[in-house]
């Protein structure tokens, strides 16, 4: 099959015959989403729930998460599993700093997103003011399906498919916009 | 420091002197357990000074609980201890009830015993996958946790939740246990021996966990009581101390079951107490589940429990009991109670400080963790910096218990 | 020796709370030699925990009282010893007699700013650097931060449980409705 048979033949026959045609970003945006590796941010009763999604009944690593990163040099996404704490968030600031882009932010539970039952002095009342998160995860703790269900979600993001209300793409990481 | 000697250089035989070194491990650190914070003083690999840095999940609970009514306060309790959550629910409420002198009935102490031992198990079960992760073996974990999820699935049945429940009410029970409930725990205490066996197999016998557990982090028996250490971290020192024998509560004098305990207070005697114990709560649950007869759930005193549903469509004062106690919440007298219980990790007990009004004037919570923190140092001096991780493990702190 | 024993042997004022244990009252000086005594007695320390007394209905005494919470194994008797303080006072720590009371009566200082003389390392534990005060006073408020509805309404959590049980609802008195001058989002 030579040149010209590329140039004269439709898609549709290309592809039947092995060749696809993509964009670089799509193709990036696949790759990319297919891997997200987590740092291991979790701090309270959320953590053990994102650690039961990693086992073998919910297993997260089907989804791509094959390692907990410990390092965020070498991670893609946080994870903010459990409540932080007002001691916390600069230690947390800096390990989100430390995460090379692009990186996500999932907030996972009612006290990341919103502090949650612990509306006191100890507790930030929404992790977005500290780190731009990407995807919220309601629950006390989430379930290991919903938090499978946010990363889905968040590929989704990754690769362009999510729109808001008014049929704009939401940007591929959080962060890019502020 | 260390006095070192080299290899002759050209200029003969020389001398190093070692200078320590002082690093930080955490808070954000895979194998610290939460987010504990340690600053370790080396020399070489062996650590001469260790000091714990906490308050990184600090959550201001015993604050909050001041401002909520009694009934909401079970909502905290088991966010605290998040891994045996039923122990901390079961400590308050007992703590309360002692202090309304509410008679709670028996059908709901058994539920209580069954759920807060299956939660000890869960809680070891975790106890022996992030331990031996921690040793770098990746496959004991998802074996207890496929137990861990037959277990959580059994909360759920009841419950409603995997984690975090807020099954218990101040009288007794929320409602009663679904008919489910029973055939499936008694299908998992059928099989879990075996899985027990299996775990045995996978571990008990392996050289690299013997080498990194046997005469590492020994705590002796006088720097045990000297520091406070309680539960099965103590009974592996020596000190068969266990609250559910000596001061029996919500049924416990009832069971037939034994404390283990061990003498040479080492990394392994830790691991092989809490993986006696599960074999020991399984033994209550199976006796609770024996003499689990019908009858009431709740403290029938309509100042403390809530009415039936049933009977709000037809009585003006069913509702009127069910309004105040919803928001108000009852009136426990001036008084201070404090009840203590048997944790997975220890001694918890909650202290609580009533004025006469609806929401407790002072809670404080003796988290068996924070006290058991403290047994880190004279664990880890004088040890190898790798047997820190394995202490910390051993010890089972929980960072939501000590920070509170 | 039990709980009983030791408390003769202390010759100290016995009081009932909590219910069912016996509680001593000491004032600081006596604490050191009740401390030791204990000890020699076999009592290891369980707790140590601290109360504010501010706003207690009829309460008379001292602002602030230490409760060490004592266990003795053999005989499986607790006691609590009461140290009864106000403000700015001091407590000797008891870290020489057991280590263990280290963190816990750092928590206690803390939580309600009451210092321990002769402890070796009386910081913060619990609250970051950046936080001034002790929380748990009765006089540090909860923090608590209102609670956001749509179009400009929100809530006062504290007025809105205190209305709820009928109490006074405070300077704020906000329990709902939307902020003057925030038209609705139709």
């Amino acid at each position: 099959m030579g040149l010209r048979d590329l140039f004269e033949k439709d898609v549709q026959e290309l592809e039947n015959e092995g060749i696809l045609f993509s964009t670089l970003r799509k193709l990036v945006s696949w790759g990319r989403s297919n891997s997200l590796w987590p740092a291991t941010f979790g701090l309270a009763c959320c953590a053990i729930e994102m650690m039961q999604s990693t086992n073998s009944r919910n297993d997260l690593a089907r989804f791509g998460s094959e390692v907990f990163r410990a390092s965020p040099r070498q991670a893609d996404l946080m994870i903010v599993a459990g409540r932080l704490s007002k001691k916390m968030a600069p230690v947390m600031r800096r390990v989100y700093d430390q995460m090379p882009d692009p990186k996500w932010v999932i907030s996972m539970g009612a006290c990341a997103s919103s502090g949650g039952m612990f509306n006191n002095y100890a507790i930030v009342q929404n992790v977005d003011s500290v780190v731009p998160v990407d995807i919220f995860v309601p629950g006390c703790p989430p379930r290991p399906e919903a938090l499978v269900y946010a990363v889905m979600q968040l590929q989704k993001k990754v690769r362009g498919e999510v729109f808001d209300d008014k049929g704009l793409a939401l940007p591929m990481v959080e962060g890019w916009k502020r | 420091m260390t006095k070192l000697r080299v290899a002759p250089g050209p200029a003969g035989e020389a001398e190093f002197e070692t200078k320590p070194l002082r690093i930080n491990v955490g808070p954000q650190h895979p194998s610290t357990h939460g987010v504990l914070r340690l600053v370790v003083d080396l020399d070489g690999e062996v650590i001469k000074r260790l000091s714990p840095h906490i308050g990184y999940l600090h959550t201001g609970f015993e604050k909050t609980m001041e401002h909520r009514t009694y009934q909401q306060g079970v909502t905290y309790s088991n966010r605290m201890d998040y891994l045996h959550g039923f122990a901390h629910d079961l400590a308050y409420v007992l703590s309360v009830e002692k202090l309304l002198d509410a008679k709670v009935p028996e059908r709901a102490q058994r539920i209580r015993v069954i759920l807060t031992e299956l939660n000890r198990i869960a809680s070891h079960l975790m106890f022996f996958g992030t331990g031996i992760l921690d040793m770098g073996a990746l496959t004991p974990f998802f074996y207890t946790m496929r137990e861990r999820e037959k277990l959580l699935d059994l909360f759920e049945l009841v419950c409603g939740v995997r984690m975090n429940y807020g099954y218990f009410r101040i009288g007794g029970l929320a409602y009663d246990l679904p008919e489910e409930f029973i055939p499936a725990t008694r299908a998992f205490i059928a099989e879990f021996p075996a899985m027990l066996k299996q775990y045995a197999a996978l571990f008990a016998k392996n050289d690299i966990f013997l080498s990194r557990t046997r005469g590492v982090g020994v705590i002796s028996q006088e720097t045990a009581l000297a520091y406070s250490l309680t539960g099965p971290s103590l009974r592996a020192s020596g000190v068969p101390l266990d609250h559910r024998k000596a001061n029996p509560y919500s049924g416990y004098q009832d069971y037939d079951f034994a404390v283990p305990s061990a003498n040479s207070g080492d990394v392994y005697a830790r691991f092989m107490v809490r993986f006696t114990e599960m074999t020991e709560s399984l033994k209550i649950v199976e006796q609770a589940l024996d003499r689990l007869t019908p009858g009431p759930i709740n403290d029938p005193n309509r100042r403390i429990s809530l009415p039936p549903r049933s009977e709000l469509e037809t009585s003006m004062e069913a509702v009127i009991f069910h309004f105040k106690l919803v928001t108000e919440g009852f009136h426990p007298p001036r008084s201070e109670v404090y009840v203590p219980t048997e944790s997975a990790r220890g001694e918890l007990g909650y202290y609580i400080v009533s004025d006469g009004g609806s929401m407790p004037y002072r809670v404080k919570v003796r988290v068996p963790s924070l006290a058991n923190l403290q047994a880190l140092e004279p664990a880890c001096l004088d040890g190898l910096f790798a047997d820190m991780v394995m202490n910390i493990a051993s010890l089972d702190p929980v960072l939501g218990d000590v920070d509170k | 020796m039990s709980a009983v024993a030791l408390i003769q042997a202390l010759g100290s004022k016995l009081i009932d709370q909590p219910q069912g244990y016996p509680a001593v009252a000491l004032n600081p000086a006596q604490l050191p030699d009740a401390a030791r005594l204990a000890k020699e007695h076999g009592f290891m320390i369980m707790d140590v925990f601290g109360i504010d007394w501010l706003t207690y209905p009829g309460h008379r005494g001292k602002r602030f009282t230490v409760s060490y919470n004592l266990y003795h194994l053999e005989t499986n008797s607790r006691l609590f010893l009461r140290v009864a303080l106000n403000d700015g006072e001091t407590v000797p720590s008891v870290t020489g007699v057991w280590p263990g009371a280290n963190f816990l009566e750092r928590e206690v200082y803390d939580m309600f700013g009451i210092k321990f003389s002769g402890h070796p390392d009386l910081r913060k534990l619990l609250t970051p650097d950046e936080l001034d005060g002790h929380p748990l006073r009765k006089d540090f408020p909860l923090g608590e931060t209102p609670t956001l509805f749509n179009e400009g309404r929100f809530l006062d959590p504290t007025a809105f449980r205190a209305g709820l049980i009928g109490k006074d609802v405070g300077l704020t008195g906000f329990r709902g409705g939307a902020r003057k001058g925030v038209k609705s989002r139709d």
